[in-house]
């Protein structure tokens, strides 16, 4: 029982002590907060995210730092454990006091950390394609909104004259709100409802609540639904959505090609898998298959390459604990991630502050822009980006062939409302 | 499959086409003036000469017409005011610069002297295209796919006509079938010049066409015949509804087929990753929660079997924590056999029985460290093997990365046959056959060697077991080793069909319990009709709620009730102890 | 068929480690620092004392106290029935859902969408709330719902379980498999309950901002006194017949069924009690953490919360909440500090306690002191065993004189 009272004595002293330190910071450094999962199921994405910030804070303060501050990182990690996202952001913004977080990759934890933000006006930079339906004023989406992914990938199959459309995911918000905003996009679009494949869903109104096949998290067996596909696609013009997240690509792209169900027969677009998942995919399997994202390794402009030169010579040069230096992939929520460090600074130098109030009204006023690996990006006042999409092919190497690019696609979170409206108008 | 890959690797198209420009097969050479000619018309002439290369079924047309689509042909002006159609190489110098084959010779372009010239990508204008003429060299381009070497690639090529909904395709598929060879491609063909009927002005013949479709069982065909059906002239679309009613005769069969073969696969799934469980845990009631953490010992094993056959295997890794300044770290390497073709791929052969080893070592390693002190406290076995598949899984993302590996499937593992439809995975086939095998293995070690007789005698009653002199330490060490190393084959084996990670084990880990406890703890027999019947009836649900999620949570309820009505399993094992 | 009671470890007078009179000082110490010295420091003293507790620190002291309250629930069960249940994380979610569904009503216009619906029903096109949500909008209806819900879900469960007598293992697995089902059916958007993403950005509770100091305050306040509640409900049960029969289950069902018991209402009865204290403990979790989802429901959660009584010391009432708050203090600082290492550590230590410390951390103290009083008596034993051989060396030498 001692031992208890010990625990809280020494846990409270311990809180004061870092309260304490924090109040006497030293000058000229400013501490930014690094708020991705290291271990735990998402370290597997997120550990990358980690990495490419430390090389972006690395270069900056070889530039001489952010108005003359050196970045200190804070780095976290929240343990791909949704509540302790929230433990931690509080933590980096009460007691570290860090000017700025980068992090979260799944939805889920960035919903744990937006009441903390909004609580303590703190800032956070969000780097993953995400689902959209959701604009706080305290988080700055660097993310591919559904416009910047989804949609473009359906107006380039439209072009290829593709007419079926099968949509499967895996069941959680991202897929589901992703495939309802392309069900409707698509009914927009001409194509009848019977050529959506992966069923319906219908509320108690009638309304359709949710389009698409779904998997659970973890789902290994897909024998069934390939079958499925391969029906709706035996009239040859048709091709497959994948919002199927993580792990489970695996299994569902061995059965595609056991099942030998090919890109030109049904190609499949897959919005949650980047260079850097492709590196444990069989790629000389999945020649043909198409992605979608706002950058590409492949890309080949000066700045990609100058920027995948630097990137490699630090990989060489750094000395942080646990970031791997073998066989590394860079990708698109990786240059995003990039993107938002140096968008922050440009936010924060054209301020002249550190305060967040002033960095927002900066950042919003649509002027903050930085000409990054996968091309200029350009803070809008809804929080989101102006920038190019690309749409690609994957190739045996793991790389993508870019087949096309949509430059300048203005970030739009909400999709829903305005596509019921056109939906009403066009009835 | 791989040509069509390699044709529609865009990157490498125009690279092909100067290769095959250059290599020159003796058959090209009634093409090639053909193709220049081609390149250099224009309008109606352009039109004419295009329907006749698209005769000629040649490799080089097909990728020439390829790199015209792609503006990758280009016009090098010849001093002398000629325009020759060149390609550039994909190799290209520090300028950017890359040499230049000529379409009509197949030889590298010289300059006077007899240099080669070389040009960067905007140096020379390319050969013009507008949208009908691509649209008209892509229907030649598909005429000529439909004399493909390569069958795959000509039945795709012939669903494809069959769904364009342009009967100026009917001579050229006609034609091909008239030669075709394969079973599958005429299918195929004979389908597509159906579906192209469809739109014959002749309502007999779109009737005749209509029934040929029924015939075929073509599934594709279902939503043309959906509009037939609404809106052609009366015979039409009765005969358009008489075909939707067999079509969809023939698919319910399929399905049902299709749905037992693939509840079978999944059943053997389950039952090859059930199986060490049966032994571990049915057997010796130790709670095994490492158990998956087994199955990915074997899976990686697979994995770092398939590098030594390829360029090696090695991993390093440093501890946060130093030892007199020097930070502690170890690694080793293994030397790759940079294996090529069939010797590399079969590979996987030689995974299979060092899975096996691998984990049956690691279960080895941890029955003597962990177990063997836990034997009559089974729910604290739970904890204590919780703790060891933590430490495990930390030790896979350490040694392999927190990233999934990758995996390649030998080729004789991927694509299927079919029989009346019904698709058969090879793979599928394969595990199967394999959890047929380990099953009987497993069975006749138990029943029929001297080890598993002591293994029955030791599990039944160890005590007394022990005091007839058997040396039950050892046979506990070794009956948990095959358990585990049971659990590896299942790896080695899932490592094909799904990814390889460190969490890999925890997707199995629930199923695996279930299907040991249904069958009836402690029966060998009981867990193999257990995951028959799970697989069957998560397949059969599938289809049947349209949705997977819905599946799974409806055979775990029935689990859960199937338990209260036969607490023992399907298979309850008997004896007189009351607890 | 291995012997599956798991009795032997436990012996006699597990809970005599710690003696009463101690116990109850420390106990109520820990009461007044917990709910007097604690929340006073951080309300009253000035924030830049060195004695302030920030609210970050109150608000994880919150966390970590209602894993503990978790924590007897599973020591309830485990500790003194014999029962492993892998469920009680369903049972947690499933009070910290039916609270959450009030506060996903009380933010009312203040979402995305200034709708009165939650933001996820908005933009999946739900057009009204549909109607098993409606009676939430009531506190006091939640309330109830935080204590029914996992209450008859429990009694359902138990009831089937109890009557074909499962126990044991399968006991577990069958739990095990509960937990799974539910978690996948909350995964899903279909249910209603915002899938994945599960609720979060809550604003108010009975009108108190949750964003403000002085509400989460309450909020601990409220957790340490569930606590402190738990702990007495739980003493006073075990020192009852009640408890009596209780731990007479755990040794040995059979003698107690044949004594007359009907052992499984016994059983449910405790499974449905631990239930709705794990429930109480999950709805007072959400408005402190900020949010309730379906990966809160895992086995993989159960177990975790198995392992702080096994690490703290089952079969006693301190021993699960020193786990609990021990365990998880120790991951927040390992999972900084090295995070490669951290699983290591986490996965070694319960390899340690269960195979070297059955009795958990409280039983360490007695341990230590059987040894020093074994190695006394050994160092007397030897001692007089010398004093013995030199009298009998004299003796010897003294019979050979002359």
């Amino acid at each position: 029982m001692r031992s208890f009272i010990r625990t809280f004595a020494a846990g409270a002293l311990a809180a004061a002590l870092l309260g304490a330190s924090a109040a006497r910071a030293q000058p000229k450094v400013v501490k930014v907060g690094v708020l991705h999962s290291l271990s735990g199921t998402m370290a597997i994405s997120e550990t990358s995210l980690r990495d490419m910030l430390l090389f972006a804070f690395d270069q900056i303060n070889a530039k001489g730092g952010v108005m003359g501050y050196k970045i200190e990182p804070v780095i976290v990690d929240p343990r791909s454990d949704w509540p302790t996202f929230a433990e931690k952001s509080k933590q980096l913004l009460e007691q570290d006091k860090v000017a700025v977080i980068f992090g979260c990759w799944t939805s889920v934890s960035r919903k744990y950390v937006l009441p903390v933000v909004e609580k303590d006006n703190g800032l956070l930079f969000y780097p993953v394609q995400y689902e959209g339906e959701e604009l706080s004023k305290n988080i700055f989406y660097t993310a591919e909104a559904v416009n910047q992914q989804a949609t473009p990938a359906v107006d380039y199959l439209l072009q290829q004259g593709k007419k079926k459309f099968y949509l499967i995911g895996t069941d959680y918000v991202y897929p589901q709100t992703t495939n309802l905003i392309l069900y409707k996009y698509l009914l927009l679009h001409g194509v009848p409802v019977e050529n959506i494949g992966g069923g319906l869903r219908k509320g108690p109104d009638g309304a359709v609540i949710s389009a698409g096949k779904y998997v659970p998290f973890g789902h290994t067996d897909f024998q069934q639904i390939v079958a499925d596909i391969k029906q709706f696609a035996a009239s040859g013009d048709a091709c497959v959505i994948n919002t199927i997240n993580g792990d489970s690509n695996v299994p569902f792209f061995k059965e595609v090609v056991a099942a030998g169900l090919t890109p030109s027969d049904c190609p499949v677009v897959s919005f949650s898998l980047a260079e850097d998942e492709l590196r444990s995919m069989p790629t000389k399997d999945l020649v043909g298959e198409l992605g979608c994202w706002t950058y590409f390794q492949s890309i080949n402009t000066p700045e990609n390459k100058a920027f995948l030169a630097d990137w490699k010579s630090w990989l060489s040069t750094e000395s942080y604990p646990g970031v791997v230096k073998e066989k590394r992939a860079v990708d698109s929520p990786m240059v995003l991630s990039y993107d938002g460090a140096y968008l922050w600074k440009a936010a924060v130098e054209a301020a002249g502050s550190f305060d967040v109030d002033k960095v927002r009204a900066v950042l919003e006023s649509g002027k903050i822009s930085f000409a990054g690996p996968g091309g200029k990006v350009t803070f809008q006042a809804n929080h989101h980006l102006t920038k190019t999409v690309y749409i690609g092919e994957t190739r045996a190497n793991g790389q993508f062939k870019i087949l096309k690019e949509f430059p300048d696609v203005v970030g739009e979170p909400f999709q829903l409302k305005g596509l019921d409206e056109k939906l009403a108008a066009a009835k | 499959m791989r040509i069509l890959a390699r044709l529609l690797g865009a990157g490498l198209a125009c690279a092909l086409a100067a290769l095959r420009l250059a290599a020159a097969p003796s058959d090209d050479a009634a093409v090639r003036p053909l193709l220049t000619r081609a390149l250099l018309a224009q309008g109606a002439a352009q039109q004419r000469l295009l329907g006749e290369l698209s005769g000629s079924g040649s490799r080089l047309a097909r990728d020439v017409l390829t790199a015209w689509t792609r503006d990758e042909v280009l016009l090098y002006p010849a001093p002398d005011g000629a325009r020759i159609p060149v390609i550039l190489e994909d190799q290209q110098d520090s300028q950017g610069r890359a040499r230049a084959v000529r379409v009509d010779t197949g030889k590298r372009l010289l300059d006077a002297r007899g240099s080669e010239l070389r040009f960067a990508a905007g140096d020379l204008d390319s050969v013009d295209t507008d949208m009908r003429l691509r649209s008209s060299i892509q229907q030649a381009l598909d005429a000529l796919t439909l004399a493909d070497p390569d069958p795959d690639v000509r039945r795709s090529a012939a669903v494809k006509l069959g769904n364009s909904q342009k009967p100026q395709y009917l001579p050229a598929l006609r034609k091909r079938l008239g030669v075709e060879p394969n079973a599958e491609v005429r299918r195929a063909l004979d389908e597509s010049i159906a579906l192209l009927q469809l739109d014959d002005p002749d309502v007999a013949v779109r009737v005749a066409a209509i029934g040929r479709l029924a015939d075929l069982g073509a599934v594709g065909a279902l939503d043309r015949l959906g509009r037939a059906a609404a809106g052609g002239p009366p015979p039409v679309a009765a005969a358009a509804r008489a075909a939707i009613a067999v079509l969809q005769r023939h698919i319910a069969t399929v399905n049902f087929f299709g749905t037992i073969f693939r509840g079978i696969s999944l059943g053997s799934i389950l039952l090859v990753v059930a199986l060490g469980l049966a032994i571990t845990f049915g057997l010796m009631g130790v709670i095994n929660m490492a158990h998956g953490e087994m199955i990915a010992v074997g899976a990686y094993t697979t994995y770092v079997v398939q590098n030594v056959f390829g360029s090696g295997f090695g991993f390093h890794i440093t501890l946060p924590f130093s030892f007199g300044g020097r930070p502690i770290a170890f690694g080793f390497a293994l030397p790759g056999l940079n294996a090529t073709g069939g010797w590399y791929e079969s590979y996987f052969l030689f995974a299979i029985p060092l899975s096996f080893l691998a984990a049956a070592l690691a279960g080895l390693v941890v029955e003597r460290a962990v177990i063997r002190f836990l034997y009559r406290r089974p729910l604290e076995s739970l904890l204590a093997t919780w703790g060891v598949s933590l430490m495990m899984q930390q030790l896979f993302r350490m040694v392999f990365g927190a990233n999934n590996v990758q995996v390649n499937s030998p080729s004789w593992l991927l694509g299927h046959f079919s029989v009346h439809d019904v698709e058969f995975g090879y793979n599928r086939v394969f595990v199967i056959a394999f959890a047929l095998l380990i099953v009987v293995g497993t069975w006749l070690l138990l029943t029929r060697t001297p080890l598993g007789l002591l293994i029955r005698a030791v599990m039944q009653n160890r005590d007394m077991a022990a005091c007839m002199g058997v040396r039950t330490e050892r046979v506990n060490m070794l009956t948990f080793a095959f358990g585990s190393g049971l659990a590896g084959l299942a790896g080695a084996f899932l490592s094909q069909i799904g990814n390889v990670g460190p969490s890999l084990g925890q997707n199995y880990i629930v199923d695996s319990f279930m299907t040991v406890v249904v069958g009836g703890v402690g029966s060998i027999v009981g867990t193999v009709y257990s995951a028959a019947g799970i697989g069957t009836a998560d397949q059969v649900l599938q289809q049947a709620t349209g949705s997977p999620v819905m599946g799974k949570i409806v055979v775990l309820g029935c689990i859960i009730l199937f338990l209260q009505w036969k607490p023992g399993g399907l298979f309850a094992t008997r004896n007189r102890n009351l607890d | 068929m291995p012997n599956h009671s798991d009795t032997i470890v436990i012996r006699r007078g597990l809970l005599r480690r710690i003696p009463a009179r101690l116990e109850f000082a420390g106990v109520a110490v820990a009461a007044v620092i917990l709910l007097g010295v604690l929340p006073a420091l951080n309300a009253f003293v000035p924030a830049g004392s060195w004695l302030h507790l920030s609210d970050f620190t109150i608000n994880l002291y919150g966390k970590y106290l209602c894993y503990a309250v978790l924590a007897i629930s599973v020591d309830l069960l485990w500790g003194y029935t014999g029962l492993l249940s892998l469920g009680q994380c369903l049972f947690f979610s499933l009070g910290g859902y039916a609270l959450g569904m009030y506060l996903m009503l009380m933010i009312g216009k203040l979402g995305q969408y200034h709708s009165d619906l939650p933001d996820f029903m908005v933009f999946l096109g739900y057009p009204k709330l549909p109607p098993h949500w409606v009676p939430f909008r009531s506190f006091w209806f939640a309330a109830a719902a935080v204590v029914w819900v996992p209450g008859l879900v429990a009694t359902v469960f138990g009831y089937l379980a109890f009557r074909s007598r499962i126990r044991g293992v399968y006991f577990s697995i069958l739990t095990q498999a509960l937990t799974y089902a539910a978690s996948l059916m909350f995964f899903r958007n279909d249910l209603t309950f915002g899938g994945n993403n599960g609720f979060t950005d809550f604003k108010f509770i009975l009108g108190h901002d949750l964003r403000r100091a002085s509400t989460q305050r309450a909020l601990y306040l409220c957790t340490g006194l569930l606590l402190l509640g738990t702990y007495g409900l739980g003493k006073w049960l075990t020192a009852t017949k009640f408890g009596k029969v209780q731990r007479a289950v755990r040794d040995s069902e059979n003698r107690v069924l044949f004594s007359g018991y009907a052992t499984a209402h016994f059983k449910l009865f405790v499974f449905v009690v631990s239930a709705v204290i794990a429930a109480l403990a999950g709805a007072l979790y959400v408005p402190q953490v900020g949010g309730i989802n379906p990966s809160e429901m895992t086995p993989d959660k159960s177990l975790e919360a198995v392992v702080w009584v096994a690490v703290g010391g089952r079969g006693t009432l301190v021993g699960p909440v020193l786990g609990a708050i021990g365990v998880n203090a120790l991951k927040s600082w390992a999972s900084r500090a090295y995070p490669d290492l951290w699983l290591l550590m986490l996965g070694a230590l319960f390899l340690f306690v269960v195979l070297f410390l059955p009795g958990g951390i409280v039983s360490l103290p007695r341990l230590i002191a059987e040894r020093i009083r074994r190695g006394r008596a050994a160092a007397g034993a030897r001692a007089a065993a010398t004093r013995t051989e030199a009298a009998r060396t004299e003796a010897d030498s003294a019979a050979s004189r002359p």
